[in-house]
């Protein structure tokens, strides 16, 4: 009877020692992890935007950090050169890199495939070569220094590092839960209809852009909402955020982890972020390892880890995986 | 007209020149592979390095752009015989590893050329300047050959496709790719062959370019942004859409760098978003 309710809650299980596990890392680690953990966590909405947009529209997006990128300098903007007060840089800036979105949504959601990725690339060079060059509003190459993260109940996010990973933790927890409840609903149903058969769903009476296009929306919003931690925590942007490298660091991220999954997604950045910081003290060539990486990946595992994990590990991990609803689905 | 509108011309059209040899690689092979060998911008960036290595050594112009785009061709040779055709029938794949080759080769052509921006050296032979007859204006003669080059790279690709049984047998894969593979033709040797031509055209156009702009970190994915443009706006698989599109590319970019250099890249968004809502599938592409 008891083992039976066990089983039935086992989601909700999982949830929690997820939730018991990220909760407590202040607590357990040191501060250096703690960063690192900050670090992860905006970066990991930036892949799960792009997990999402791969999993459930089957394209690979390649301006993600775009959105990751203006909303992180309107924030930068409206703070240092306006001082607009705490809660209105992060709106206003969520706000226009949706408004984008919406704008550039209406180009991509017409091509598919490989076309996607082809235009996805040139809209997110042009959004660097605008970073980079519209030299009086964003400075240019130097990017936007100075921007503190706020101060909240009295607590400032820009001293307390524990403050902050916790600030975030809520938005991050309410991003991935969005992103989840996205895909359990109709809408998410809707779309995996349309990956399967775009025709059957527009046969039968599916709005089909319609939907492509929300999706597109949904994930540039997780993408802003990175974005403007990113620049709370490193307290400056430049160039480099919207860059090529960043968004094929993304979506290296996205494969790496797996790319269908959320819990993929943040699996990979955590990996790529370590290694960003090792590599970091010993060479300077951390871009053509990352290629290198990106090669062995794509041609050795492209279902990334928890793929093969799903693919090899069966007699090993998988009854366990199976057990907590991670399975094939 | 004002000299700097004409000299906006005149730039743009040397620039649409360049940017055709580029596209028109890339254009082919994709419409025979379905693949977009993003490594095409490196491609570009290191032909030009090598170019100035080997100007360097042999002092001779000509040398330098044929080993530009020859060591080029090599490496597309390579890419597609050991790594892209480990993922053939899978175009998204096949993509991500051209993306991925062009990461590598771009920190490579970092360690082995340094950071600095270059440029080639112009030829003595054309030095100077001349003064165009009928506008009565100065410009300077390296370009004006650059110009003639490319048209003249543009005439050869042109009779190569048209005339050559090679060429003829590239059009009927574009056209129609099963047809080609089932009249017997080796289609593996088709795809590999196209492929280092396109290397080729990328590399040669390498040295071209790198004598009349910068060859520098980043100048890479300039180049194949741009030239993306091109075949966004022209239309995947057709040579007359890329022309068209390395024009319209070309003269907006130039005209772009004269009068608002803070968006000259930006403005690019123009001519793509137009075409892309009125014709999603370029100027002169087929219906897919």
């Amino acid at each position: 009877m008891i083992k039976e309710r066990f089983f039935l809650y086992r989601k909700t299980f999982l949830a929690l020692i997820v939730a018991g596990i990220f909760i407590s890392i202040p607590w357990v680690t040191s501060d250096f992890f703690v960063l690192m953990a900050i670090r992860v966590m905006y970066f990991g909405m930036l892949t799960m935007s792009l997990t999402f947009l791969a999993g459930e529209l089957g394209v690979v997006s390649l301006m993600q950090a775009s959105f990751f990128g203006i909303a992180g300098y309107f924030v930068a903007i409206l703070q240092t050169r306006y001082g607009l007060p705490f809660p209105f840089p992060p709106l206003v800036g969520i706000a226009v890199s949706l408004i984008i979105a919406g704008l550039l949504g209406m180009l991509v959601i017409r091509v598919r495939g490989i076309y996607f990725l082809m235009l996805t690339l040139v809209l997110g060079q042009l959004v660097w070569a605008l970073a980079s060059q519209w030299s009086s509003v964003t400075e240019g190459d130097t990017g936007i220094m100075n921007v503190y993260a706020p101060v909240l109940f009295g607590i400032s996010m820009e001293k307390s590092k524990t403050a902050f990973y916790y600030f975030q933790l809520f938005f991050f927890a309410g991003a991935t839960w969005f992103l989840i409840a996205l895909r359990r609903s109709p809408f998410g149903l809707m779309l995996r209809g349309i990956r399967e058969s775009e025709s059957r769903m527009r046969m039968l009476g599916y709005p089909v852009s319609l939907l492509r296009y929300a999706a597109f929306v949904f994930a540039a919003l997780v993408a802003a909402i990175g974005g403007v931690f990113f620049v709370y925590f490193m307290g400056l942007i430049n160039p480099s955020s919207v860059s090529l490298a960043t968004n094929v660091e993304t979506l290296l991220a996205a494969i790496l982890g797996g790319i269908n999954t959320l819990a993929g997604a943040v699996l990979g950045t955590g990996i790529l972020k370590t290694l960003d910081v090792v590599l970091s003290g010993i060479t300077k060539r951390y871009l053509l390892f990352m290629g290198i990486m990106f090669l062995f990946v794509i041609l050795f595992a492209p279902k990334g880890i928890i793929g093969t994990v799903r693919n090899y590990g069966r007699s090993f991990l998988s009854p366990l995986m199976r057990w907590f609803g991670l399975g094939e689905d | 007209m004002s000299l700097i509108l004409l000299m906006s011309i005149l730039n743009g059209l040397t620039l649409a020149a360049l940017l055709f040899i580029t596209a028109s690689g890339l254009t082919l092979s994709f419409s025979l592979m379905r693949v977009v060998n993003l490594t095409h911008g490196a491609f570009y960036l290191a032909g030009g390095f090598v170019g100035l290595s080997v100007l360097k050594a042999t002092e001779s112009w000509i040398i330098a752009g044929l080993a530009g785009g020859l060591c080029m061709a090599a490496l597309a040779l390579f890419e597609e015989r050991f790594l892209l055709r480990w993922a053939r029938g899978n175009d998204l794949i096949e993509t991500l590893v051209s993306l991925s080759i062009a990461i590598i080769i771009g920190d490579l052509i970092l360690v082995i050329w340094g950071g600095y921006p270059k440029t080639i050296a112009i030829p003595q032979a054309l030095g100077g300047a001349i003064k165009i007859p009928i506008i009565n204006l100065p410009y300077p003669l390296y370009r004006i050959f650059m110009l003639g080059l490319a048209i003249v790279i543009i005439g050869g690709l042109w009779l190569f496709l048209k005339k050559t049984n090679f060429g003829i047998t590239i059009r009927a894969g574009v056209d129609n790719f099963q047809m080609v593979s089932a009249l017997g033709i080796n289609v593996r040797r088709l795809f590999t062959s196209v492929f280092g031509l396109s290397g080729f055209l990328a590399g040669m156009a390498g040295v071209i370019g790198g004598t009349f702009m910068m060859l520098g970190i980043g100048e890479d994915w300039r180049i194949l942004t741009l030239t993306l443009i091109v075949i966004i706006v022209g239309g995947m698989g057709s040579l007359g859409g890329t022309i068209v599109g390395a024009l319209i590319t070309g003269l907006i970019y130039s005209f772009a760098t004269a009068f608002i250099p803070e968006f000259s890249l930006f403005v690019l968004f123009l001519p793509v978003a137009i075409i892309l809502s009125i014709r999603p599938q370029g100027l002169f592409g087929k219906e897919v």
